[in-house]
């Protein structure tokens, strides 16, 4: 039997409930989550700040229209975002009456709770690593390559939905106060330590260098404030030799904000081969820029990674003219300080989507 | 002194180092000592350099040793002005190829006597050093790449250029790439009319090889371009795209077949569009050589460091190369490689490039999207 929408926003209705469980009985997997993830145990509670549990009616909707329709769907999830697992149930849930979930092996800690809180017998477990032959849908969260993996290796007929890498950028327009950007922006650089495809890498500043100049050192500030109620986590051996190599090559190439564990640098724009993205770890790279017809030519360069843009009022930036073609067609607009908390009406990444 | 004055003064030095090395005297002085008057000459006179020094907590006028020198990101190149001088005086400026973003680095040289001879003198040691005695007839050098004229900023054209015009017989009809196509039909002719009773010396990039290996096939044709005994085949970079991946022991079994050529004749170099210096396979110099362990000049080192700390790592551990070049003068003397090596005695070993963080999850990959995915060694 078909379910229908109201049914399916109720089967998503139940898995919120499940995540209301598990955020109440968070202090259980802390230590673990810390451990898998390398999130201090204040990152992990920030981290547990994104997990959703509530959603509007119209919002679940939004979520099943875009979910699509399945038998089966086998549920691949990622390490990046403890907290991802989910939204990824939850297209998987309003798309199917069978739904098998496939943990991360490093971080699975969130994605068992869920299922088990859940209590959904369309939800379980997937065993062993492959899907079964009944699946008829694949949603897969991960590096690019891992994607190209399972899509190679479905069976025929098997629909695989990939969510590979991204990233967010945001914009400050030159009508916008530069210090409430900046000191929300942080909020959103500091969660998942940037290893999420909605965590901010780039700001783009409007107007002249020194007003670029400005915002990167309040951001610094607040990054450093952040430090002292949020310390980074550790990094991996490779994440820290891109910070090093990031920082000292922006160092050369113009002003720097470093902190012990954080890093701004300025820079204007003078083509795609100044959008040097920064690494995970909280290192945000500030590219003033003259005008937002000129961040739309950097933003242009890098489209198909962008999942989401920030801004401070993010009605006024889509209303206006240039705000509207700065924005790339997929990408989801939220406002500073709120990028890494979209509204649960489908996947974060609606890249597939355009 | 003017910057001009102290430039040249610096160049002196390294090429009284470099004349020092072709005539087999001791250095006239120490690295060391070139190394912290170029370190703080850089300081002065390149922003970025002074500011990274900053940035590292490093004083430039106050080192005593060159390790002490902090090193620039070769992705620098890509992003900012690496030079010593006014743009304007440039006589040359080499680029690396381009990236997914279209960015490409230079290398910007005020004038290019040092780098040449320090090409000459160490590629000639260790590539003719049998070819380069005054009564020795000048070999033929072919180059499977494009002349100056088609590929101007190319670094390694510009030195298989200098090897044409200075060890060969005649620059003339040399370049066997035109237009970007692979002349094999030239070559294959310019191999049959070669004089037997001497050697020919052959320059080429890895892809090229690969290149042209294809083209030539697995038959009975592929053995036509015999050289004459002695000769040797210089082999350089990677292949980063432009050809299908070949592991070097292939590769250099399949040139030595087709060229008629002994494998321990089938030298790799190892350079850099950022580089003023090259470092070369020993095998045709010591017996006791293997390949993909690469030999330094006195003016230049390769130093294993630890990715993050940047520190150097211990004798035979595996780190990213940290390369010190007294010849780049006007530019930066120590450069932070994506190359991975590991020191063996004397020698040091190049193990490939480092892949750099693995993207976790859904975050962004940084090898495709950083600037710093830069050149290999093949795109000088």
């Amino acid at each position: 039997m078909i379910r229908g929408a109201d049914e399916r926003v109720a089967d998503v209705r139940r898995l919120l409930a499940a995540a209301c469980r598990v955020y109440e009985e968070r202090a259980r997997m802390a230590t673990a989550l810390a451990r898998s993830t390398g999130l201090s145990a204040q990152g992990v509670e920030l981290g547990f700040a994104s997990l959703e549990r509530e959603a509007s009616t119209g919002e679940l909707h939004a979520l099943v229209a875009s979910a699509g329709d399945a038998a089966h769907v086998h549920v691949i999830l990622s390490a990046n975002v403890f907290v991802a697992p989910l939204r990824a149930i939850a297209v998987a849930r309003a798309a199917s009456g069978r739904v098998t979930v496939q943990p991360s092996s490093r971080d699975p800690f969130l994605a068992r709770a869920l299922v088990d809180a859940a209590h959904d017998p369309a939800i379980g477990l997937a065993e062993g690593s492959s899907p079964s032959p009944e699946v008829d849908r694949i949603d897969v969260y991960g590096r690019d390559e891992t994607i190209a993996a399972v899509r190679s290796s479905a069976c025929a007929g098997v629909v695989v939905r990939g969510h590979g890498a991204g990233l967010g950028v945001a914009i400050v327009t030159a009508a916008e106060s530069t210090d409430a950007s900046a000191r929300a922006l942080a909020a959103d650089v500091v969660p998942f330590e940037q290893r999420g495809c909605l965590s901010p890498r780039i700001a783009f500043v409007e107007g002249p260098l020194e007003r670029g100049a400005k915002f990167a050192e309040v951001l610094h500030e607040a990054l450093e404030a952040w430090e002292s109620s949020v310390p980074r986590g550790t990094l991996t051996a490779a994440e820290q030799a891109d910070a090093a190599r990031w920082r000292d090559a922006l160092a050369f190439a113009g002003p720097t904000w470093a902190g012990a564990r954080h890093a701004v640098a300025l820079a204007t724009f003078a083509g795609p081969a100044t959008l040097a993205v920064p690494p995970v770890g909280r290192h945000v790279l500030v590219l003033a820029v003259a005008s937002l017809d000129e961040a739309r030519v950097a933003i242009d360069s890098i489209a198909r990674f962008v999942v989401t843009v920030g801004a401070n009022d993010p009605q006024r930036l889509a209303a206006s003219q240039a705000g509207a073609r700065v924005v790339p067609l997929h990408a989801r607009l939220a406002r500073l300080g709120a990028m890494q908390r979209p509204p649960l009406d489908g996947p974060v990444d609606r890249r597939g989507s355009v | 002194m003017s910057p001009h004055l102290r430039s040249d003064a610096l160049h002196g030095r390294v090429r009284s180092m470099i004349r020092a090395f072709v005539c087999g005297d001791a250095p006239p002085e120490s690295f060391d000592a070139i190394a912290v008057d170029l370190v703080a000459f850089q300081a002065e006179r390149v922003p970025g350099y002074a500011r990274l020094c900053a940035a590292r907590g490093v004083d430039p006028r106050s080192i005593s040793r060159a390790s002490e020198a902090p090193a620039v990101p070769a992705e620098a190149f890509k992003m900012a002005s690496v030079f010593a001088f006014d743009a304007r005086e440039a006589i040359a400026t080499f680029r690396t190829s381009g990236t997914t973003l279209g960015a490409r680095g230079a290398h910007a040289m005020r004038e290019t006597g040092s780098y040449d001879a320090a090409a000459l003198a160490f590629g000639g040691a260790m590539f003719a050093p049998d070819l380069t005695e005054p009564r020795v007839p000048r070999p033929p050098v072919l180059v499977i790449g494009p002349s100056r004229a088609e590929a101007p900023d190319s670094s390694l054209t510009h030195m298989c250029a200098l090897f044409a015009r200075t060890l060969g017989a005649s620059q003339e009809g040399s370049f066997f790439v035109r237009s970007g196509v692979l002349e094999v039909g030239r070559l294959r002719a310019r191999v049959a009319s070669l004089p037997r009773e001497g050697p020919a010396i052959v320059l080429a990039t890895s892809f090229a090889l690969v290149h042209l290996l294809e083209d030539l096939g697995s038959g009975a044709g592929s053995h036509n371009l015999a050289l004459p005994s002695g000769s040797r085949v210089m082999q350089t970079g990677g292949f980063k795209g432009r050809s299908r991946e070949v592991s070097s022991a292939e590769l250099r079994r399949d040139v030595a077949r087709v060229f008629s050529v002994d494998e321990r004749a089938v030298v790799a170099e190892y350079g850099m569009t950022e580089l003023s210096s090259q470092f070369w396979e020993a095998t045709l110099v010591d017996d006791r050589a293997r390949h993909g362990f690469y030999a330094e000049p006195p003016w230049a080192r390769v130093v294993p460091v630890d990715p993050a700390t940047l520190a150097p790592v211990p004798d035979g551990a595996v780190g990213i190369a940290r390369i010190e070049d007294l010849a780049n003068v006007d530019s930066a003397f120590a450069i932070l490689t994506h190359d991975r090596v590991r020191r063996a005695g004397a020698r040091f070993e190049l193990l490939g490039r480092e892949p750099g963080a693995s993207p976790r999850g859904c975050s962004i990959a940084l090898d495709e999207m950083l600037s710093a995915s830069a050149a290999k060694a093949a795109d000088r």
